[in-house]
């Protein structure tokens, strides 16, 4: 599972539904742009702020112009639209992502390890 | 102090939407019609069985009257960008 290396990024996504983006990882889909154009590709990343990155991309402009690109970043800003793959189960792949962010966060158990939210210490 | 309490009724009566189909507009003269699974706070919304409604109006160069055109597609399952939607509400009957 492709969890992010912040903190900041794993809280964010942790209370969106970007985790379920975060959770196509690896799927074929079609990502409808702000400006109407359309990219269909292999999603390598997503991140907190919807940023993806696809791979192995048809990219269909604004005026019908199909080219192929090795590789496509997209803005989070920029995406109207994912198409989510029919084969996806949205309730299992959420519960994945955020069991592999738990898995991160309590790495090393209870009394080792850098807390990610420190308890807060008794007086 | 008011505002707060306008946010908090949104979200309290979307929870009631959950599951249910809904009628949703968005920027740029699109409208949804889809059975709402999932939403967040910045109205990120998964859709399912949608029908996406986008109207484009021209003019005609002679009547220069105004012509309203739509074009419908299905989609199955939809991820839909929070900050595009404008308004969430119950499906419209119609007739």
């Amino acid at each position: 599972m492709e969890v992010s290396h912040s903190v900041k990024e794993r809280t964010i996504a942790e209370n969106s539904l970007v985790i379920l983006l975060q959770g196509l990882h690896g799927l074929v889909t079609t990502v409808d742009l702000r400006d109407e154009s359309t990219a269909t590709g292999r999603v390598t990343n997503v991140d907190a702020f919807m940023n993806m990155r696809l791979a192995e991309v048809t990219f269909t402009d604004r005026q019908g112009l199909v080219s192929r690109l090795d590789e496509l970043f997209v803005t989070g800003r920029n995406v109207r639209y994912v198409h989510i793959p029919d084969e996806v189960d949205i309730r299992a792949t959420i519960e994945r992502q955020l069991q592999a962010i738990h898995r991160v966060r309590y790495f090393g158990g209870r009394d080792k390890g850098r807390k990610e939210f420190p308890r807060a210490k008794h007086k | 102090q008011q505002t707060t309490n306008t946010v908090f009724f949104f979200f309290f009566f979307i929870r009631l939407s959950l599951d249910e189909r809904i009628y949703v507009k968005m920027r740029n003269d699109r409208e949804l019609r889809g059975r709402l699974h999932a939403y967040d706070q910045h109205l990120n919304m998964i859709l399912g069985d949608v029908e996406e409604t986008v109207t484009t109006i021209e003019i005609d160069e002679e009547t220069y009257e105004e012509i309203y055109k739509s074009t419908k597609r299905n989609i199955p399952m939809l991820f839909v960008r929070g900050d595009g939607v404008v308004l969430v509400a119950p499906p419209l009957r119609v007739g």
